[in-house]
């Protein structure tokens, strides 16, 4: 079941946007807008917001383990996001089921990431953005692209699951 | 040797297509608006093939303009591609001209197209908005 609340600002959880659900384009590009709409605050915020929204969710679709057909019978990823507004910052999360093996990977690539400098990470992505694209064509530099827009550590946590796959979460903070 | 232009109008809806326009008459060449594409190397090869023919058979001097106010990285590689067949192109002699288009709040753009001139050699015209 999917499930979209958008509320201006609820007092008591922070919670700007919340979903659950498939990521195919057309819920994308629904989220996109209520990015757009909701966090009208701070133009350069939201673009980040938008930007980090439209790399995480791309993986979500493209990665989770977790998948169902959209409308058109293609088989898109389930996961969820939230965005929390606080004083100083928003706060951006996403979630998805994933199995050890290809988690492992994405946890040393967010550590490698968080030891770095802006200037070695910008670096970082002019090599890899150099290097052939990975066959589902992310380009291997979403989560590279993610910390340089956030200019904040990429926060990550996995929870095992009761079907002994993982919940992997990533979060970053965008300063206000 | 006919080349024809291409004219892609962009939108906003279901992924976001950007605004194409090259003209192989003039050589001026515009990439603008939004690209975050379900296929985003399906989109670009003919845009890179298109430039590789300019470039290789009609040989006259080129301007190609961008005015992306956002791209996700899929595109970026793509857009990469494509200063390389510029780079190539003046390499041999052909005269180039690139001005990027940049809202001046946007300081990560400004980064972004500072790191693709240290990637490409090319000199481009960073023009705030």
């Amino acid at each position: 079941m999917e499930s979209v609340t958008t509320n201006k600002r609820r007092a008591t959880d922070n919670v700007c946007i919340s979903y659950t659900g498939l990521f195919d384009s057309e819920i994308l590009t629904i989220l996109a807008q209520g990015i757009e709409g909701t966090l009208t605050s701070n133009d350069k915020v939201t673009k980040k917001v938008f930007k980090i929204f439209l790399e995480l969710a791309q993986n979500i679709s493209q990665y989770s383990l977790e998948r169902e057909p959209n409308s058109s019978g293609e088989s898109m990823g389930v996961g969820t996001m939230l965005i929390k507004e606080y004083d100083d910052y928003f706060q951006f999360s996403t979630g998805n089921k994933t199995t050890m093996e290809s988690i492992i990977p994405v946890i040393e690539k967010c550590d490698n990431i968080n030891s770095m400098t802006r200037d070695k990470l910008r670096e970082y992505r002019r090599l890899q953005r150099n290097m052939p694209a990975s066959n589902k064509g992310g380009g291997n530099i979403g989560l590279i692209q993610v910390a340089l827009t956030a200019d904040n550590p990429i926060e990550y946590g996995v929870v095992k699951c009761e079907d002994n796959n993982y919940f992997y979460i990533v979060s970053v903070k965008i300063n206000k | 040797m006919e080349l024809e232009n291409i004219e892609i109008e962009g939108s906003h809806k279901n992924f976001f297509t950007p605004t194409v326009k090259f003209d192989a008459q003039t050589g001026i060449c515009e990439l603008s608006g939004e690209s975050f594409l379900e296929d985003t190397a399906e989109f670009y090869k003919p845009l890179v093939d298109w430039l590789v023919e300019f470039t290789t058979k009609i040989k006259k001097p080129i301007a190609f303009i961008i005015k992306l106010t956002y791209f996700n990285t899929s595109t970026s590689r793509c857009i990469l591609d494509l200063l390389n067949v510029l780079k190539d192109y003046e390499d041999e002699g052909g005269e180039v001209t690139v001005n990027w288009h940049y809202d001046e709040n946007d300081s990560d753009m400004q980064e972004d197209i500072e790191d693709y001139m240290i990637d490409t050699g090319l000199n481009i015209n960073i023009i705030p908005f």
